[in-house]
């Protein structure tokens, strides 16, 4: 046996391959910082970087969502996240009308958009068996479709409460507080994933969907569970993104929807489901966001945004994905 | 004239021999048939002809010259045809557009569809007349589509046809017309290699028979000079061993009987299964490999919602309807194909193992670490599972480790039926012996019962107190002592008759 | 041999049933505006529909070939901000270079889709997925606000009687025949040629079991190359209309008509599996999509459900369409697990 078969078998190998995708995630955003740097001055300080992780925060709590529902295999995607979230903010905003008074109704308000809005993505996906990419993409329509109704004729109103504001826009010191929610929601998401049952129960039903029936897991009922799952935190969110705003308005969480897939994707999450590692996601997000204040810095605004998330996403797809070989 | 001579063929899939030392020859104008038990290498040895899989060694010539295919169509192209079992038409499509499917003519720009349908017409004519070619090939019923299949190797005017099973899903008005249409392209030359399950259908069409076993061919018999004697037939099948009886370790079975099955139906693949299963008791299942033994498996393990049956576990009426409900009643399943049902390649042999408790009932919500990972230790231990350690992604693992692992996870259970399907298959002669080790310690120490399907008889042989022949969906015999050795499991697998009284 | 009546036979048909509720709707539609039959109305409507109707089935032929193209409706967008930059206003002879240069790009989006689909063999939902936000983003680039160019007889494609200086016949050929018919007429005879060489057939035939076609000979990258580049043509028809009738370019105009065209597909008859399905009833199903939508219009129903509607219908849509195909087929496969 050659050299290279020998270590290519070698035990060693094939566990540091699974942490391979989190290297090169890694390295990409150390390389898209050197090329920022070279273009634009102060690409690469304190503050910035700050600045890009408190924004990629956003991307990678929505990529959160993704990654529940890749993972629970069945070609799992969730397009409806960004909409959900829109519905919420602009729901909740009237209620809580910049008092905190009414916060916890608010959040009772998303929990239950959030849970009702999963619940239909899960069950028609899950026991009707319709492609999830099509399912999500026209519930998100039916959601924005909702908004316009509701908003038809009438202005949105309504502010969020301080405490949402807090969390969500302000910082401590130089530090954004929503790190804090994502620096605590991390370490929780890996224990459940890794240490739980349920999370056992996901990946193995991604993994393997007939594997997992024939050890008696109702891999129907997982899937439909991890689409609530990503509904409700879809949901939760928007009261962030309100916070974050200021306001509500229309197309509040569009702008999170591919991002959100593709920091799952450049995070090394498995499209076929049954993988995933969350901080994966969160160096994903984090390339993302740099990738755009370069396109920002470039002076590409929202054309070069688009064109290069889509060539990257490309890009990767071809690398990770592809399935070339297989004949 | 000898249009193919193979000689010599050797492969090896992994570390299993399939062909040590294979040779073949067809003749033009006359049909040999293939013969051989589960795993002699016979359908090895059709695949690599038509260029499915290449040999490792050996030649093959074909027309004098030495050939070497690398992939079906490079055999077709040189007038090589096949027909095998996993069905190759297009669903959505016609028939005649099947049969002309990659050789269509064209006229002009388009495609002739005139002359496409008239040349299907022709064909399906000759085996199956009535059969209309502009039908959907999902709307035929199982015969037709294998007669459609092999219109369409026809329709390629091959010097040499391969059929490999092709009377299965055949009634017998059907396979007399194959039978006359084999004849008919005979009559024009061209060379057939036949195999069938049924021994008696070999005698009536072939001219000359080749007898595989382990891997190599053991006899020829020329129709035109020997006489027609199945019995001999079956003997060169199963070779010495047949004869031999191999001393076992009797174990003492009681009356007590843990599982009984009744009327059990699924579909066209399993029909009036009636069993009963003692406790302690290893019931084997064999026969020929496709006759629903996987599928018998699959039932009593509850993967079939639809299945039918009426079942008792020690006296108790339980439902086999969800895999659940099978594996909350203690019935465990080893399933046949490790890579495809059994285990969660990606992930570590720790996950592998532990993952079939998330079947039972309150479950705690956070994983136990600390002792999920002293009861997997223990058993990698009792099986000799060869791994670094338990985080290992079990496709590190050799064949024959994960299918320890594929057996091992249920191993803290208490187990009342333990379902074996094939668990040997693919598996090296170490691995294998420590499995059997392991599964007859539990049948013994712990009374528990297993039902055993292999596609190995030796296994077969060796372990079962019972062994139960299926058949196309059902069981058609009940072998018991004495009268499990290779030759009786092998004449009632192929339902020949060879004086046992039945 | 059947048992069953010929009538009860026709009934059980998928097919004739499509064709009953199109009756259906084209009636209800009759009955709710109001000079329904006037040619005024009929040419709107024709207008009206055109754009979805092509889309439609293009994405019916991918759909076919055993893919699903997400980036329709940015590919749209694109080609109608093309059209209008090269375009240049009081230059006859840019309509031209548009048509030229248009084509071209709308050959590239195809080939590219095609090497994701078929060459990568990456997931078609995910890579037309990626591919769309980079239409989109060369669109927004040519296009970032709704505008640009176009020449005077550029018109032709929407109306010909306003281009100056068409010959009578022509005028009044259009009046009968509207330009949107022909475009989609064009599309028709596309694919009845393709579907009577070999690229449609192995359009089917790789549709419905690739492995099997790929053991055939066939080139099953190339066929699923082939079937997005088809796509791309009608694609393009439906950006001369647009731009014909609006005399701009939008980058964001096509968004609302990918899951429409997919969902139009589905009720048309297309399996989302492949390999099943008529382009033509693909057709149909877009025709019935838009007139369950001029009902909701009409029906009173006040604009701002549209969107929600048409959300709803498209799920109910599939879910039907699914359940109905499903049922109704059997399966070549053996024993299956869950």
């Amino acid at each position: 046996m050659s050299l290279v078969t020998s270590i290519r078998d070698s035990s060693a190998y094939k566990v540091a391959d699974r942490y391979k995708k989190l290297v090169i995630a890694f390295l990409l955003i150390i390389f898209l910082f050197v090329l920022g740097e070279i273009v634009v001055e102060t690409f690469f300080s304190f503050g910035q970087i700050l600045l890009t992780i408190k924004l990629a925060a956003f991307i990678a709590l929505f990529g959160l969502c993704q990654m529940v529902v890749i993972a629970s295999g069945g070609s799992g995607l969730d397009l409806s996240v960004g909409y959900t979230a829109t519905m919420t903010a602009v729901f909740t905003a009237a209620i809580m009308d910049g008092q905190n008074a009414n916060l916890w109704m608010a959040i009772l308000v998303a929990l239950g958009l959030g849970i009702a809005i999963g619940l239909a993505n899960g069950v028609l996906t899950a026991y009707f068996k319709l492609p999830p990419l099509v399912v999500t993409l026209a519930m998100a329509n039916i959601l924005q479709g909702v908004i316009n109704v509701y908003t038809a004729g009438r202005n949105i109103t309504g502010r969020p409460s301080p405490v949402l504001q807090i969390i969500a826009a302000k910082s401590s010191g130089m530090f954004p507080n929503i790190l804090f929610i994502l620096l605590i929601l991390t370490p929780i998401v890996m224990i459940i994933m890794y240490k739980t049952k349920w999370g056992l129960k996901l990946f193995g039903s991604g993994s393997n969907e007939t594997a997992a029936y024939l050890s008696g897991v109702n891999v129907k009922m997982v899937r439909c569970t991890a689409f609530i799952i990503s509904g409700t935190l879809a949901s939760l969110l928007g009261l962030l993104l309100l916070g974050n705003m200021g306001i509500a308005f229309k197309d509040m969480g569009s702008n999170y929807v591919m991002p959100s897939i593709a920091a799952a994707v450049v995070g090394g999450v498995s499209l076929t489901g049954g993988d995933g590692n969350y901080l994966g996601v969160i160096l994903g997000a984090i390339f993302l966001q740099t990738l755009t204040n370069l396109l920002v810095a470039l002076g590409w605004g929202d054309a070069g945004k688009w064109t290069g998330f889509g060539i990257v996403l490309f890009v990767l797809l071809i690398v990770y994905v592809s399935n070339r070989r297989r004949r | 004239m000898t249009v193919l001579e193979a000689t010599g063929i050797r492969k090896h899939f992994g570390g299993v021999v399939a062909l040590s030392n294979a040779n073949l020859t067809c003749r033009q104008g006359s049909i040999t048939g293939l013969l051989g038990a589960n795993g002699s290498g016979k359908s090895t040895m059709s695949k690599i002809i038509t260029g499915v899989y290449s040999a490792d060694a050996g030649e093959i010539r074909y027309n004098g010259t030495p050939v070497r295919y690398r992939n079906p169509n490079e055999a077709r192209k040189n007038g090589i045809a096949m027909v095998f079992q996993n069905l190759s038409l297009v669903a959505d499509l016609t028939v005649w557009q099947n049969i002309v499917l990659g050789a269509e003519k064209k006229k002009g720009l388009f495609l002739n569809n005139r002359a496409a349908i008239a040349l299907s017409r022709e064909i399906v004519d000759q085996l199956l007349p009535g059969l209309d070619v502009r039908k959907m090939v999902h709307e035929l019923n199982p015969g037709e589509m294998q007669i459609a299949e092999i219109a369409k190797a026809i329709s390629e005017d091959p010097k040499l046809l391969i059929l490999d099973e092709p009377t299965a899903a055949l009634e017998h008005a059907q396979v007399k017309s194959l039978f006359d249409t084999m004849r008919a392209l005979v009559d024009k030359g061209v060379a057939i290699v036949f195999t069938s399950h049924r021994l008696w259908e070999v005698m009536e069409i072939c001219d000359d028979v080749v007898i595989f076993r382990n891997g190599a061919n053991v006899a020829n018999v020329d129709f035109s000079k020997d006489v027609k004697d199945p019995e001999k037939i079956v003997d060169y099948i199963t070779g010495e061993a047949g004869k031999a009886k191999i001393e076992k370790s009797r174990r003492t079975v009681g009356d007590d009987i843990v599982l009984r099955v009744n009327n059990l139906n699924y579909g066209r693949f399993l029909k009036n299964i009636d069993f009963e299963l003692k406790r302690g008791e290893i019931l084997g299942i064999g026969g020929l490999a496709g006759q629903g033994q996987r599928e018998l498996m699959l039932a009593l393990a509850g993967n079939y919602p639809g299945v039918t049956c009426d079942v008792e576990l020690n006296g108790k009426k339980i439902k086999l309807n969800r895999p659940a409900n099978a594996i909350r009643n203690s019935i465990l399943l080893v399933p046949g194909d490790r890579q495809l049902e059994g285990l969660f390649l990606g992930h570590s042999v720790f996950t592998n193992i532990i993952f079939p408790r998330l079947g039972l009932r309150r479950q705690p919500l956070f994983t136990p670490e600390k002792k999920y990972r002293q009861e997997s230790q223990k058993v990698v231990d009792v099986l000799s599972i060869v791994t670094h350690n338990l985080d290992m992604p079990v496709n590190s693992l050799s064949g024959g480790n994960q299918q320890k692992v594929v057996v091992g996870k249920w191993l803290p259970f208490h187990t009342n039926v333990l379902l074996l399907a094939d668990p040997a298959k693919g598996v090296d002669v170490g691995a294998k012996r420590d499995l059997y080790e392991y599964i007859v310690g539990q049948v013994k120490e712990n009374k528990m019962s297993v039902i055993l399907y292999a596609s190995d008889n030796e296994e077969l042989i060796g372990y079962c107190d019972r062994l139960m022949i299926m058949y196309e969906g059902q069981i058609v015999a009940a072998l018991e002592g004495e009268e499990i050795n290779d030759d009786t499991i092998v004449a009632t697998s192929m339902r020949v008759d060879i004086g046992r009284g039945k | 041999m059947n048992n069953d009546s010929a009538l009860k036979r026709l009934v059980s048909n998928p097919d004739f049933s499509r064709l009953l509720i199109l009756i259906l709707m084209f009636a209800l539609t009759a009955v709710l505006q109001r000079n329904f039959f006037a040619m005024k109305s009929i040419v709107r409507n024709i207008n009206s529909f055109t754009p979805l109707i092509l889309l439609t089935m293009g994405q019916a032929v991918v759909i076919l070939s055993g893919g699903l193209d997400l980036s329709v409706g940015t590919a749209l967008s694109l080609m109608t901000c093309v059209l209008t930059s090269v375009m240049k206003e009081g230059a006859p002879i840019t309509g031209f270079y548009a048509l030229g240069v248009t084509f071209a790009v709308a050959m590239a989006i195809g080939m590219i889709n095609g090497i994701g689909i078929g060459y990568l063999r990456i997931p078609p939902v995910i890579v037309t997925f990626a591919t769309s936000f980079i239409w989109l983003g060369i669109a927004l680039f040519l296009r970032p606000t709704p505008g640009g160019q176009t020449v005077e007889w550029f018109q032709a494609f929407y109306k010909i009687r306003n281009v100056e200086g068409s010959p009578p016949f022509l005028d009044a050929l259009g009046e009968i025949v509207p330009p949107a018919l022909i475009l989609v007429l064009i599309g028709c005879l596309l694919w009845w040629v393709v579907s009577r060489t070999k690229t449609g057939r192995y359009i089917y035939a790789v549709g419905s079991n690739s492995q099997s076609a790929y053991e055939t000979g066939i080139n099953t990258d190339w066929v699923q190359m082939r079937a997005c580049m088809i796509n791309s043509v009608f694609i393009f028809l439906a950006a001369l209309f647009f731009v014909g009738q609006n005399r701009s370019g939008d980058a964001r105009m096509g968004d609302p008509l990918t899951l429409k065209a997919i969902a139009a597909a589905v009720v048309g008859g297309i399996a989302l599996t492949g390999g099943r399905g008529s382009v033509y009833f693909a057709l149909i199903g877009a025709l019935i999509f838009s007139f369950v939508s001029k009902i909701i219009f009409f029906a009173n129903i006040p604009n701002a459900y549209q969107t929600l509607f048409g959300g709803v219908i498209v799920i109910v849509a599939i879910a039907g369409s699914q359940i109905y195909t499903l049922s109704s087929r059997r399966t070549v496969e053996e024993s299956k697990l869950t």
